[in-house]
């Protein structure tokens, strides 16, 4: 497989005002030079092949539009170098549109006004795509999703699911080669999202598109994604798949139990024995969290049964979320 | 260009247009209460003037070129600024650079559908009536040729200064005051609200030395001094097209920059 996307080095680099506060530093404000350099990306290399799904994740304001401007030809990196199916994106922009699709959260590229079938029949034409291509890929979206009766509908009538759906599907349209999908399932409901989900996951498959997807739902990235991404503060933390993230920080899992009493005091009192882990309560559970490089779940908690009379107990996989939420918070070691 | 990326965009926008039914309606009160006050107001002009001609135009004559004008505006009057705004503003405007298409035409021609229908429900029911009502005042020979010819052209020039203004919004991130001023200065500068007739000297000559006029002066001076020489349409039509390169060039090159401005910067 070859590579879509190639990434070397790239920084950018935005020059932004320094604002002063009130009516006084605002009137100075419009005479200003004094700028600050404000570093987006910093340094990120990274190559993505042909069909893979990345979930491109990071906190917010770490960068993520940034590099999906820069891929997307809008932006031009301030140094380093990028190709995206061959093409420099902000030197080609055309041509580079030609091969990319992308849907932006909220924001939709239909046209508000008309029937869904129209925007599809325009970006058709816009896009140069044949009539039997046309055709095929609209067949395909008949056999993935039930989208009979959105077709006649005017967009501005269309719930904010049935818009994203529809927003996917016409970037999809004009067969590109890699697709943007920034937040696809924000603000969605439950069985929206997972249609979402199994409907990206199928074109994927199908059409062998590779997609980039940035998300703060991690259900999206387990769902979809093999590959993932992490940046923050415009650096890259993270670029491995998913399985290696679990294992990243050693391989943790939660031990709840049930014990009758006052749990708190429980909480403590099994702290100071295993003293390793890190024991918390609530109003119903026990919460041991074990790092199983140091002891097994099962020892843990026969060394517990022994002492304890424990009515009930759970273990809990710890999350992509979790994993995530800690790389966020805490960094890399 | 392809051709039929354009039908495609035209066709999107007549019917686009014909959604919005009632809105046609009530633009079409407005222009007849607009044209209601623009009829007294110069009737009283005229009274006032205590003769019947006025800087070389009879009541009538006046009359006629404003209805017109006001049927042109209607027709020609694209509101890009506001929608590049609007687009610059939301951010959609990333979405339609990442169109394999030049924004500048993709901009165009997703409004030209809005010409087809204008034209249509507003001018030409405008114009026939006044054919009808003033018995031949509109001379109808070779002219209308020329006329639509101006018409062109002055969509041109007309669509080269909005997508200039509307860039500055680019930079200025607001939409309302630019747009307002512009709208003041074309409408009375090309002489859609007061025939340039009417203009005192200095002022007349300096605007004849500017694009705006070439959008709602040029093409009316051409439909109704149909009389006139060719030699004198002839020049009218020689400063259109002038206007028309220049301004196309000029919104063009300034477009370029910009983006390139914000390609580096980032918006």
């Amino acid at each position: 497989m070859s590579n879509i996307v190639e990434i070397k080095n790239i920084t950018k680099e935005f020059k932004v005002l320094n604002r002063r506060e009130g009516l006084k530093g605002s009137l100075k404000d419009l005479f200003s030079r004094d700028y600050k350099i404000v570093r987006a990306v910093d340094n990120i290399s990274m190559n993505i092949k042909q069909g893979e799904i990345v979930g491109y994740l990071g906190p917010n304001g770490a960068g993520k539009s940034t590099t999906i401007k820069m891929m997307t030809g809008i932006l031009e990196p301030t140094s380093g170098e990028i190709l995206v199916g061959g093409n420099v994106p902000y030197r080609n922009r055309t041509k580079n549109a030609q091969e990319i699709g992308v849907v932006f959260g909220q924001r939709s590229q239909l046209w508000w006004a008309l029937p869904l079938i129209e925007s599809f029949k325009i970006l058709k034409d816009i896009y140069g795509v044949s009539d039997k291509d046309y055709n095929n890929m609209l067949a395909l979206y008949k056999s993935l999703v039930d989208i009979e009766p959105l077709l006649h509908k005017p967009v501005r009538q269309m719930s904010l699911g049935q818009r994203t759906l529809s927003d996917i599907l016409a970037a999809f349209l004009h067969d590109p080669k890699i697709v943007f999908l920034d937040e696809p399932t924000i603000g969605l409901d439950v069985s929206m999202k997972a249609k979402i989900r199994t409907l990206i996951h199928a074109l994927n498959k199908e059409k062998n598109t590779t997609v980039i997807l940035t998300t703060h739902d991690m259900g999206d990235v387990d769902a979809l994604c093999q590959r993932i991404v992490i940046i923050d503060k415009g650096k890259m933390l993270y670029d491995n798949d998913i399985e290696h993230l679990k294992g990243f920080f050693g391989s943790y899992r939660k031990l709840k139990i049930r014990i009758d009493g006052d749990l708190k005091q429980y909480a403590e009192r099994i702290y100071d024995e295993l003293s390793d882990f890190k024991v918390s309560a609530d109003d119903e559970w026990i919460s041991i969290l074990i790092d199983e490089e140091k002891a097994k779940v099962m020892e843990v908690l026969s060394q517990l049964q022994s002492s304890y009379e424990i009515r009930d107990m759970q273990l809990e996989e710890i999350s992509t979320e979790e994993v995530i939420k800690k790389i966020y918070e805490e960094g890399v070691q | 260009m392809k051709l039929k990326r354009v039908f495609t965009l035209t066709r999107a926008g007549i019917i686009e247009s014909l959604q919005f039914r009632l809105g046609t309606v009530v633009i079409v009160i407005g222009n007849l209460l607009y044209l209601i006050v623009v009829y007294f107001l110069w009737k009283a002009i005229y009274s006032s003037a205590g003769t019947d001609i006025v800087n070389g135009m009879t009541f009538s004559d006046t009359l006629i070129y404003l209805v017109l004008a006001t049927a042109l505006f209607n027709f020609m009057e694209m509101y890009i600024v506001w929608e590049m705004g609007r687009d610059i503003q939301s951010g959609k405007i990333a979405l339609n650079l990442l169109k394999p298409m030049e924004y500048r035409g993709f901009m165009f021609w997703s409004y030209s559908g809005s010409f087809v229908t204008q034209f249509f429900f507003t001018f030409l029911p405008t114009f026939i009536v006044v054919a009808a009502v003033t018995h031949g005042a509109i001379h109808i020979g070779i002219n209308m040729l020329f006329f639509v010819i101006s018409v062109i052209m002055a969509v041109s020039i007309n669509y080269s200064i909005d997508f200039l203004v509307g860039t500055i919004c680019l930079y200025t991130e607001s939409i309302w005051g630019i747009n307002i001023m512009k709208q003041v200065i074309v409408m009375l500068l090309s002489g859609a609200t007061i025939p340039i007739a009417f203009f005192p000297e200095p002022l007349k000559t300096i605007v004849y030395y500017m694009p705006f006029q070439s959008i709602y002066n040029a093409p009316l001076s051409v439909l109704l001094n149909g009389t006139t020489q060719p030699q004198s349409i002839l020049t009218t039509l020689g400063i259109q097209l002038f206007w028309c390169i220049v301004m196309m060039l000029l919104s063009k090159l300034f477009w370029k920059i910009s983006l390139w401005q914000i390609t580096v910067n980032g918006g």
